[in-house]
């Protein structure tokens, strides 16, 4: 009966990132001209006017950004290179990476 | 004077209030090629000083403003300046609002590469005789004034470098005095000692040389004497920013110089300025 409850209350945990991040996506953004704190404040203001945008990570050493999007909504290449000019700078790359539940599962 | 200051600086602790976003390095004597993001706004509060002696003259100017840019496209930023002058000459003062200037900056040449950007842009600024020159000292040209030219540059993680030229066209003011145009030629140097990550404080550190040649002041059509020649200017200046806000500034040492007959000559300016960006 322990060993019953115990592999369901496993098993509960390992599902529950799934149930909740689920409709997540994250995009890597890999941004060219990136040189300063200062100057990346551009891109998050940009994205923050952007419907859909759940959270922005900006790695400036790597010039990479990554967006993690609201449940059910999507980013395209054409929506990034946009934002990014916007803000001053440019897009050289635009990876879809596995929703946040997918890659708890990795 | 209090009220301007409170003015402004109640305009700028609102927007900071906001916390709001904001962007790039350039020079703080010198023109730079860097513009503000699309739909960016840029409030900076500034205090200009400068002092010169000679020919028995003591002179001292302290001039605060307020200045907003707005881009209008990631390439293509409209600014004002709106500037108080505090003016000491031997036993005269004078104060009240200064010379308003309009300006507008245009990216014209981008490079991005990882970390790093090559850029150049041409502006032109607007010098309005708002201020007054009745007064004395006077505080303001009473001839609309252009100022335009073109500025380069280079940003990475670690270096930097700028340079401009820049030409003045002073026009005829008060009392048919119309002061010689000037020419400007900049370069600057620039590192970041230390890298930091996004939303940590970061300083970067710049060294200007600001070149001037100023030709010579007519008087109803005449050359006046002691007027024109040229300085050089050594300039270190500084960067200081934190998420949304920079503190910018520096001093500029007269180096060389060769003025006409005899002038009183700038023995320091310095500018310090708060910017903001949303």
């Amino acid at each position: 009966m322990i060993r019953i409850i115990r592999t369901a209350v496993f098993a509960l945990v390992a599902l529950l990132p799934v149930t909740v991040f689920a409709a997540q996506t994250q995009y890597r953004l890999q941004v060219d001209g990136l040189a300063c704190p200062f100057c990346a404040y551009g891109i998050e203001k940009e994205l923050t006017r952007t419907d859909g945008i759940a959270a922005i990570d900006i790695d400036i050493n790597a010039g990479a950004v990554t967006v993690t999007t609201i449940e059910g909504a999507t980013m395209t290449e054409a929506q990034a290179d946009q934002i990014v000019k916007d803000a001053g700078f440019t897009l050289r790359g635009f990876e879809k990476i596995k929703a946040r539940a997918e890659s708890g599962k990795d | 004077m209090r009220k301007f200051f409170l003015s402004a600086a109640i305009g700028l602790a609102a927007t900071v209030a906001a916390n709001k976003p904001l962007q790039a390095h350039g020079p703080v004597f010198s023109p730079g090629p860097e513009t503000i993001f699309k739909g960016g706004t840029q409030l900076t509060l500034g205090f200009d000083t400068e002092g010169a002696t000679g020919v028995g003259e003591v002179a001292r100017e302290y001039k605060p403003f307020l200045e907003a840019e707005y881009g209008v496209t990631a390439d293509w930023q409209v600014g004002i300046k709106i500037p108080y002058a505090w003016k000491e000459e031997t036993d005269r003062t004078a104060n009240g609002l200064g010379d308003i200037v309009l300006d507008t900056k245009y990216q014209f040449w981008k490079r991005d590469l990882p970390g790093a950007q090559y850029k150049a842009a041409a502006f032109l600024q607007l010098e309005l005789p708002t201020g007054d020159d009745d007064s004395t000292p006077r505080l303001g040209s009473g001839s609309t004034d252009v100022f335009t030219g073109i500025a380069t540059g280079y940003e990475s993680r670690r270096w930097y470098w700028f340079a401009s030229g820049a030409y003045r066209v002073n026009t005829k003011g008060a009392g048919g005095l119309e002061k010689g145009d000037k020419q400007f030629l900049n370069v600057v140097g620039g590192v970041r000692p230390i890298l930091t990550e996004y939303k940590e404080p970061d300083t970067v550190l710049m060294l200007e040389l600001n070149w001037e040649r100023a030709g010579r002041d007519e008087l109803n059509g005449s050359d006046l004497a002691n007027t024109g020649g040229w300085q050089l200017f050594f300039s270190p200046v500084f960067w200081w920013t934190y998420q949304q806000t920079a503190v910018r500034g520096g001093v500029q040492i007269p180096i060389a110089e060769s003025l006409n007959e005899r002038q009183a000559t700038p023995d320091y300016r310095a500018r310090l300025e708060l910017v903001y960006h949303f």
